[in-house]
């Protein structure tokens, strides 16, 4: 009988890892095509209000 | 006619000098002396490590820019301020040393009204023994590094290919070293491009950080909203790692390294080594070196610059505990306060402490993320410096209108995780302001509607929408003027 892998007791084993639906929402591309908009209005919003 | 010096072409100095002459016109004179005759767009130096781009595709000359727009340029690097003049002469001037083939080694003095100190940080890969290109690891913190990265990586992903399980170690190769940023993502790139090539099975991916806990970047970290609550970095960073397959060491400071070993002192005390077959180790950073001497040829550059080689500005360098460190330390005009003709804009600027608290292990050894000094509040600050240079010379009075402090300006980091239009991938990470704000933000520190990480294609998109935008701004190609820092 194969020994289980047991996740678990390592650093890596704690993190939070995607979902299958939370990787299918990074590559979908019209979802993508608007968080592409709304980060580039946020970096903008930082950028222009940053200095004087 | 005011006479305009910049020293340095990166993306503060190249900034700068092209506000003061797009505002200046012909009726003053900007010289630009550089050591390269390239501009390089340092962010996309990860692309060229990982054989996606090309080193031409990340840098361009610029002489052709220069001529086309006016600009004097020398490709020389700087040696010494005189910013009183000397005995001979009460102009103020720099010393330059000639790099380019035809004048190599001739020196020269090159007189200035204003002076913009841009000369960026040295890679003083010296402070760690065994570090850097030429030695035991790789580096892609120039695109000529980044170029000799990718072939020794190319090595290693033919020998896995042939079935060898290899080592790779990714990360910081200082105790204060900072730009833990590019690691990341080249440690993330790697990782994506084995899996790519389905070599996965034959590499071990290991981070080796002088960060507290992951995601602190130099910044002391970060708070951003994600699945319904408000979480650190450190749980955004770690969880992408866990997703690439990456293992992490931190809180350790590399203090030696040998063939295939890097030996580091972790914050317990703890003199502990890691293995590897390939490492990609990001330096400590200083100033360049630059000396000064006032009229009388006196050594001043105690004066001009902190013990790091970084020039000191307006900024707050009285020594606090770090529960007292406050957004109003940081330098808002760049203007250096002994000499109010001279500026230090980009990374050339001496940041009055840490962001990240200072960390020491039993042994006295400082292993903490120095601050992180990016492209974006590079240019920013490389535009207002010009802005009020301008106004210094049309209005001629001392007033200095513009300012961008680190505490006030926010700054995003897009840390590219795979390479691809469709399959892509990258995690935009914006930060506001760089510098906590613990008055103005109590719980948090910062403004969480704008300090935010992602993960997704979205990501890479910016990231090559950024590399393309910035090298039409920085070639100075129609409406570049248009475009924000």
């Amino acid at each position: 009988m194969a020994k289980n892998i047991v996740r678990g007791y390592y650093d890596e084993s704690y993190p939070p890892l995607p979902t299958k639906s939370t990787t299918f929402w990074r590559r979908n591309l019209l979802w993508q095509a608007w968080r592409f908009v709304v980060l580039n209005l946020k970096i903008m919003r930082i950028i222009v209000g940053g200095h004087s | 006619m005011a006479k305009i010096l910049v020293l340095g072409a990166g993306i503060s100095g190249h900034t700068a000098a092209a506000f003061l002459k797009k505002k200046l016109g012909k009726h003053h004179q900007v010289t630009v002396v550089s050591p390269s005759e390239y501009y390089q767009w340092i962010p996309s130096n990860i692309w060229v490590g990982i054989g996606k781009m090309t080193i031409d595709q990340v840098r361009f000359k610029l002489k052709p820019v220069y001529d086309r727009w006016k600009i004097e340029f020398k490709q020389a690097k700087a040696t010494a301020i005189f910013p009183e003049g000397n005995s001979e002469s009460s102009r103020p001037f720099v010393t330059i040393e000639y790099t380019d083939q035809a004048r190599r080694g001739e020196t020269e003095n090159v007189d200035y009204d204003y002076l913009v100190n841009a000369t960026g940080p040295k890679l003083n890969f010296e402070a760690t023994k065994g570090l850097g290109p030429g030695k035991f690891t790789h580096s892609v913190c120039s695109c000529d590094h980044a170029v000799a990265t990718w072939e020794a990586l190319k090595v290693c992903f033919d020998r896995m290919g042939k079935g060898e399980k290899l080592k790779f170690l990714i990360g910081t190769g200082h105790p204060g070293a900072t730009c833990q940023g590019a690691a990341f993502e080249y440690a993330l790139n790697v990782a994506y491009q084995i899996k790519a090539y389905g070599l996965q099975d034959y590499a071990e991916i290991t981070w080796i950080s002088n960060e507290y806990e992951l995601g602190d970047f130099g910044m002391g970290g970060a708070f951003i909203k994600r699945g319904g609550y408000v979480t650190p970095t450190k749980v955004f960073s770690e969880s992408i790692f866990a997703e690439y397959g990456i293992k992490w060491i931190k809180r350790a400071g590399v203090t030696l390294i040998e063939e295939g070993v890097a030996h580091y002192e972790t914050l317990d005390g703890e003199m502990k080594t890691e293995a590897f077959d390939f490492a990609m180790l990001i330096p400590a950073f200083a100033g360049v070196g630059l000396k000064a001497f006032n009229k009388a040829g006196e050594d001043i550059s105690a004066q001009l610059f902190a013990p790091s080689g970084f020039m000191k500005v307006d900024a707050d360098y009285s020594a606090k505990a770090f529960e007292d460190w406050s957004v109003e330390d940081w330098p808002s005009t760049y203007q250096n306060p002994s000499y109010s003709n001279i500026f230090a804009p980009g990374i050339a600027f001496a940041p009055p402490h840490q962001i990240s608290k200072p960390m020491k292990s039993p042994n006295g050894t400082l292993i903490t993320p120095a601050p992180p000094r990016t492209g974006m509040p590079s240019g920013v600050i490389g535009k207002i410096v010009a802005l009020n240079i301008v106004e210094l010379i049309q209005s001629g009075k001392p007033a200095i209108k513009h300012k961008a402090s680190m505490g006030k300006m926010g700054a995003a980091c897009v840390v590219s995780a795979g390479y691809g239009m469709i399959k892509g991938n990258a995690a935009t990470m914006t930060v506001f302001p760089i510098v906590p704000d613990w008055q103005k933000y109590p719980q948090w520190g910062r403004d969480l509607d704008y300090t935010v990480g992602e993960a997704g294609l979205a990501g890479h998109w910016i990231k090559i929408f950024l590399h393309y935008m910035f090298l039409h701004k920085a070639k100075g190609y129609p409406f570049w003027w248009l475009l924000p820092e």
